[in-house]
């Protein structure tokens, strides 16, 4: 069966952001899964034209993702475009909230679905083991993974201190073998966006937290003992930078004692603002050297990709 | 493609130096661009201008440097959003492909000419599906006599901006025009089409209007026979394809014959010139529309470039006369005009024209010894 028709697709302005982020960083093309859920909204039209029909709306959020460069041998697909339905069970142990669909961020690139990506789309919204269920719906129905955003750099970009990234979203249609482009709208807080409240539901990840009791063999306790050690070792290095900060201090900020207080609160920030700085600088350090290494992988994949056709 | 393997990653330049010397037709690659962001020497993604009904299918073919083992992707034009080649209905499954992507070799470098000809071979049925969807009974009539030609294709375009049009490229004749020609130099065999154009969508017309109709050929068949000279027979009123093609085709078979026995005529006027001006310097071979001859009067010598129509001995040949002795500012030789209104008669025997050649020139050289020195000394 068919899915039925969405009405518009909704990305939170934070997710399409990192999205671009992870595009924009990453040497080469990635792709990934989208995670959201599907809701009827019937919409608020609190105009005094009552001819606007009042049908509910299905809205597709997109809350999450995961990504990969691509192509990678931790695809979800082969080389054909078909879904490899084990490996994407993999990818889904972790996750909790329903599979919508995928992306595919290419450079350079027109912006319009490729031969492949047409078929990893078509595969995978085929697959009705992967669906979720439609929230609000009227009766119980199911949405298959079909949704497809696409993002994509222009292919001639002569200016290369601008950054264009332009995304488009489809729906997948079964029954015409065919995408339908979708509108996006962002959300982002404000009045405007009212309406997307009433179907916010919150799913922030916490880690697993590691508390199960079975299994008390030796080797398991030494491996715990290693973690909590570490897990110690974390909060001590997250309590140095905090020094100065201690909760007793704060309460000096209250009351009559504030007045007398401003000398300390400007060594308290300035503390704060050298921290700040040494925690960029490491931070630049750091990401220095992650882009010297990928240079260096650069240059050897090439090194092994000519020596491979020289054979 | 001189500068393909500098830069272009190995691997592709294997591939697409074999799809464009080995494929069928004549292949182009619009651009190459890098998509990488670093390093933007290193081409992996390009544009393909593919023949197709008389014009150019365009399509990205996008490979990743990053990861050679990877089969390319395809990205087709805006106006064929609806191609997907592994998912057309009704085709014959695509088994034989398929495989070849799943196990896709990149060390093979006959893998992309297989997968651009079989991605072809599919374009030809969705355009021809499309054409056939068209609710038009006349079209659907005149489809019906031509399909089983060998070769035919058709192509629905639809814009916003104009009315929809088929068009047929119907190739005519079933004749191999290169085993005509001795020592024949073309690589590709050299084909004739009769471009047909039917506007559709207009049900209110009455009278069906005539097709648009314009012979094509390849370039290169010009220097045996020009498809320029050819006029249409007339298109009469209730007209199909059926009626119309085998008259063009008997007329055209008689034009193409006429045309490759006149290849004997020119290389026996060469050969009557050479009587009188000695062995050519330079002369065309296969063709024979061109011959160089050296020549001199008293002590000024000039080259004779004859160039003969493929209308001769109907068209007088154009003579060109180049001074050996005389050159211009710019130290190019001085040339003369092109000279085609000397004395000629299509009557006269071949060695009569010869004669009558060399005695005009006789006169002539006088002419562009005076340009010449003159030209010198400004």
């Amino acid at each position: 069966m068919d899915n039925p028709t969405l009405q518009k697709i909704a990305i939170s302005g934070p997710t399409l952001a990192s999205l671009i982020q992870r595009f924009s960083t990453s040497s080469s093309s990635i792709d990934g899964l989208l995670f959201g859920h599907v809701t009827h909204v019937t919409p608020l039209n609190l105009t005094d034209d009552s001819s606007t029909t009042d049908s509910p709306t299905l809205l597709a959020t997109v809350t999450g993702f995961l990504s990969s460069p691509s192509p990678s041998t931790t695809s979800f697909f082969d080389s054909s475009g078909t879904v490899n339905t084990s490996s994407l069970h993999r990818l889904l142990l972790h996750h909790n909230s329903s599979l919508l669909g995928w992306f595919s961020a290419r450079r350079k690139t027109p912006i319009r679905p490729s031969m492949h990506e047409f078929s990893v789309t078509a595969s995978l919204s085929s697959l009705s083991q992967f669906s979720s269920p439609i929230k609000n719906a009227t009766q119980p129905s199911n949405f298959n993974p079909c949704i497809f955003l696409l993002f994509a750099s222009p292919t001639s970009d002569h200016t290369a201190h601008i950054h264009t990234h332009e995304y488009r979203a489809y729906q997948f249609r079964r029954a015409g073998n065919s995408f339908e482009a979708k509108s996006i709208d962002i959300i982002n807080i404000g009045p405007a966006f009212r309406g997307h409240y009433g179907s916010f539901s919150p799913n922030s990840m916490f880690p697993a937290l590691d508390c199960e009791i079975e299994g008390s063999r030796m080797k398991e306790d030494e491996e715990r003992l290693s973690r909590m050690k570490q897990a110690a070792k974390d909060k001590k290095e997250l309590d140095d930078y905090a020094v100065g900060f201690e909760i007793g201090k704060l309460s000096k900020l209250m009351g009559s004692e504030a007045m007398s207080y401003t000398a300390g609160l400007e060594d308290l920030y300035e503390k704060m603002l050298v921290k700040i700085q040494n925690l960029t600088r490491s931070v630049e350090n750091s990401s220095a050297k992650v882009l010297e290494l990928e240079n260096h992988n650069r240059k050897l994949k090439h090194k092994i990709s000519r020596s491979a056709a020289s054979e | 493609m001189g500068g393909v393997t500098d830069t272009v990653p190995p691997f592709i330049a294997a591939h697409l130096t074999h799809l464009l010397s080995h494929f069928p037709l004549t292949l182009k690659v619009q651009q190459m661009w890098s998509s990488d962001k670093y390093n933007s020497t290193l081409f992996d993604r390009f544009t393909l201008l593919i023949p197709y009904c008389l014009d150019f299918i365009k399509w990205d073919i996008i490979y990743n440097a990053d990861s050679p083992s990877t089969a390319p992707d395809f990205i087709f034009g805006p106006e064929d959003c609806d191609f997907h080649p592994f998912h057309m209905a009704s085709s014959v499954e695509p088994t034989q492909p398929n495989n070849s992507f799943n196990d896709w070799n990149y060390k093979d470098p006959s893998r992309l000419l297989n997968l651009v000809q079989y991605l072809r071979d599919q374009y030809v049925l969705y355009q021809r599906k499309r054409v056939e969807a068209v609710d038009d009974d006349r079209l659907k009539f005149e489809i019906s006599t031509i399909i089983s030609r060998e070769g035919i294709e058709m192509h629905l375009t639809s814009s916003a901006e104009k009315p929809e049009e088929v068009k047929f490229a119907v190739p005519l004749m079933d004749m191999n025009i290169n085993k005509m020609v001795p020592s024949c130099p073309w690589r590709y065999s050299q084909k004739i089409y009769l471009q047909v154009v039917y506007p559709v969508g207009r049900i209110y017309l009455s009278a069906p209007s005539a097709p648009r109709l314009k012979l094509v050929s390849s370039p290169e068949l010009k220097a045996l026979f020009s498809i320029d000279d050819i006029k249409l027979p007339p298109w009469l009123d209730g007209m199909c394809l059926a009626e119309y093609l085998p008259n063009l085709e008997e007329y055209l078979e008689k034009q193409v014959l006429e045309a490759v026995s006149l290849v004997d005529v020119r290389r026996h006027f060469i050969e009557a010139l050479a009587c009188l001006f000695g062995r050519p310097v330079e002369a065309d071979p296969v063709f024979c529309r061109k011959a160089t001859f050296l020549s001199a009067s008293g002590v000024f010598t000039f080259l004779v470039h004859i160039i003969i129509p493929t209308q001769f001995p109907k068209q007088q040949p154009a003579l060109m006369l180049q001074s050996s002795q005389h050159f211009n500012a710019q130290m190019a030789p001085i040339k003369s005009r092109l000279i085609s209104d000397y004395p000629w008669s299509p009557r006269w025997e071949i060695p009569l024209m010869a004669e009558r050649i060399c005695e005009f020139l006789a006169d002539e050289a006088l002419n562009f010894k005076r340009q010449c020195s003159e030209g010198q000394l400004q």
